[in-house]
């Protein structure tokens, strides 16, 4: 009796894992075809914009899935971050333009503003965390998963408002980014900005990977993802990666504002797009999945440009959310799963 | 059983005295005396003076309105602890099924002018509806999925309301014929009142029936309520499509008095997270709380928004750290503080 039971269980498991795993292979191939749609359709050079989006798209991903993973905290105000690093990124840009005007420094006046950036998001990462996560999470006794929903959700209602109270609704972006030629090759004329972008999202990521892999911190980090208790017990100090992990995702979330105000001018809600599609590639790979979330990131980009392109602006809202119930139903926990414990919590 | 009955009628025959009859009465609504006796001063409230100018009754419009909101909202949120993030988008798809259902006007490509006392109402049940077939789909999942779910779902009636431009003239706004024919605030007042009633005595009532144990039961711990032989998933659908029917019955309301609806002003998320945030200052899991912060609430804000017109978006920075410090210091909310208060005067009398 109880081996028929082990045994319909284990059935149970591999008839979830293989439609999982089915889900993916339909996704992925999904994609590549979309991509070769695009290609064959609307040209190469829509295809690699898609492409360097898809850098970014994965750069927000990452981030939110790490303080998933990491610290169960689903991050409703992963796009305010993004909001504060354009604005930050506009700011200094225009002074140090002005500045660099004329001189070989020009082509990279870009730079400042995106070291102050990341510097800003590391310390609203710490602020938040310090002030507002920190002590929900002393306090809170069950739910933790919903409540810090709740709390970011606040937190990013104060943001986007006080943004528009502090700055207004105008839109504040910027016409050349990178003063540098563009790239012409195989047919595909990529500006210099988009370049730049995708460089940057390419570098950030894979630092970040070489971080998490081979650095003793990364390692206490992914220690916490898998086991707080037993970190703790191994002498990781659970509340300083809490912090850290929280002020590396706002970092990646306001580089990726900043390298991309050539595209989403500042704005206080210029954040809600970037928020949405980071928590559509968290769903649709698995709730906390770093790695997968990479991919994701490139996935949500080309079947966004595709609708957008094949459909007209009409259905671009539906048909994601369509695309998405059906992975839900064949893949409940995102295609290429996820371990995070939290999530069975209500 | 009929000598049962008459020993029943017997004890309580000494105690019939008109108080008792009358919180009986009430208590079949699921109402207390003191909330009665709140509801009876809210409804006065526009005949006494300091309240009684065109617009601080505008305000209290909104204050009832926000608060039915809250109450629908709580349903869900507070009960069967599924956070419905595209609330303000449900409350928006009735607002915008009844507008169009009702418009006279060729400038929409259909245009039926059917009475807005009618329209409201299929705006009620349209919006129920959707709400089942979303709760159906997405509500099998976790807690976070299906709030997130909702919120694409929002998000996604949005984009449409953008973009159907046909039907709802997109962000141009849509001029939704007035529900009454007056240019007074006060008979809409009443209009919204008794919604409020309502809403809160049905929600109620469900709430104190047994679907109200298993609605708890799925909130505490969805695991042990299946467990004891609850099926969450279809109590969660039956909660989400009441939630979603009042929601669009208030939406449908809202548009008849705003006058003008937007994609944006209507059903931003932003107004989900104001909806939420009342719900929460007022306490999760107990209804009346959304009501009580509603109306102190809408008032200061407006008022504060009245008198700083330079500030847009004041409002939403003052909820959004209210229901912050609310959920971090006194996560019971407003209800909570009631209830301690309650029992300490208790206490104080037991032991005196």
């Amino acid at each position: 009796m109880n081996g028929t039971l082990i045994q319909s269980s284990l059935i149970h498991k591999a008839s979830a894992s293989m439609k999982k795993d089915t889900a993916a292979w339909i996704v992925i191939a999904v994609t590549i075809l979309t991509a070769i749609a695009l290609g064959v359709f609307a040209g190469a050079t829509q295809l690699a914009n898609t492409i360097v989006l898809g850098g970014m798209w994965a750069l927000m991903g990452v981030g939110l899935a790490l303080v998933f993973g990491v610290m169960n905290v689903s991050n409703f105000a992963h796009g305010e971050a993004f909001m504060v690093g354009s604005y930050v990124a506009y700011f200094v840009f225009g002074p140090v333009q002005k500045a660099f005007e004329g001189t070989h420094l020009a082509a990279i006046a870009p730079v400042p503003g995106l070291l102050i950036c990341i510097l800003a998001g590391v310390v609203l990462g710490v602020i938040i965390e310090k002030l507002l996560i920190h002590p929900l999470r002393v306090r809170t006794k069950q739910g933790w998963v919903m409540n810090a929903f709740l709390l970011t959700a606040g937190i990013s209602l104060i943001m986007s408002n006080g943004a528009r109270l502090l700055l207004g609704t105008k839109f504040r972006g910027v016409t050349t980014y990178w003063d540098l030629p563009s790239i012409n090759a195989l047919g595909v004329r990529l500006p210099s900005d988009r370049a730049a972008a995708f460089i940057l999202a390419l570098v950030a990521i894979a630092s970040l990977w070489f971080f998490l892999q081979r650095t003793d911190t990364g390692r206490a980090i992914r220690a916490v993802s898998q086991d707080e208790a037993g970190a703790r017990m191994v002498g990781v100090r659970v509340k300083w990666i809490y912090t850290l992990t929280f002020a590396l995702s706002t970092a990646l979330a306001t580089l990726a504002g900043a390298s991309l105000l050539f595209m989403f001018p500042a704005f206080p809600t210029v954040g809600l797009r970037p928020l949405y599609v980071s928590w559509y590639i968290l769903m649709l790979v698995g709730l906390g999945n770093v790695g997968g979330s990479i991919a994701g990131g490139f996935i949500v980009a080309v079947l966004q440009t595709a609708t957008q392109y094949f459909l007209g602006s009409v259905w671009e809202d539906v048909v994601p959310l369509i695309a998405m119930i059906l992975v839900l139903l064949l893949a409940p926990s995102g295609i290429f799963g996820s371990e995070v414990k939290g999530i069975h919590e209500q | 059983m009929r000598a049962e009955r008459t020993l029943d009628q017997k004890r309580t025959e000494p105690t019939r005295s008109p108080w008792k009859i009358a919180t009986r009465a009430l208590d079949r609504f699921g109402v207390s005396p003191l909330g009665f006796g709140c509801f009876a001063l809210i409804a006065i409230l526009p005949l006494i003076p300091p309240f009684n100018q065109e617009h601080i009754v505008r305000w209290l419009v909104m204050g009832a309105l926000l608060g039915a909101q809250a109450v629908a909202f709580d349903f869900t949120g507070g009960y069967i602890n599924v956070v419905n993030f595209g609330f303000a988008s449900i409350v928006g798809l009735g607002a915008y099924t009844s507008t169009i259902l009702s418009h006279t006007e060729p400038m929409i490509v259909i245009h039926p002018g059917m009475p807005p006392w009618l329209t409201i109402w299929i705006a009620a049940f349209v919006c129920g509806l959707i709400g089942f077939l979303l709760g159906a789909l997405t509500l099998r999942l976790r807690g976070i999925y299906a709030a997130v779910m909702a919120w694409f779902f929002g998000l996604a009636l949005l984009g449409l309301a953008r973009n159907q431009t046909s039907l709802t003239r997109g962000t141009l706004g849509i001029n939704p014929r007035p529900l009454l024919d007056t240019n007074s605030n006060v008979p809409y007042y009443y209009v919204i009142l008794a919604m409020l009633a309502l809403t809160y005595i049905c929600l109620r009532l469900v709430t104190k029936s047994k679907y109200g144990l298993a609605f708890r039961c799925i909130g505490a711990n969805m695991d042990a309520a299946e467990a004891s032989g609850i099926d969450p998933t279809r109590y969660r659908i039956v909660n989400f499509t009441l939630s979603c029917f009042f929601a669009g019955l208030l939406g449908g309301f809202y548009a008849h008095y705003i006058g003008i609806l937007t994609p944006d002003t209507a059903m931003s998320t932003n107004s989900t997270v104001e909806v939420l945030s009342l719900s929460y200052i007022g306490g999760r899991s107990s209804l009346w709380g959304g009501i009580a912060a509603a109306f102190p609430f809408v008032i200061l804000t407006e008022a504060l928004r009245s008198s700083l017109d330079e500030l847009p978006g004041i409002q939403m920075v003052v909820y959004g750290a209210l229901m912050i410090l609310v959920m971090i210091f006194y996560p019971s909310g407003l209800a909570g503080f009631y209830r301690a208060q309650v029992d300490k005067i208790r206490q104080w009398f037991t032991k005196s």
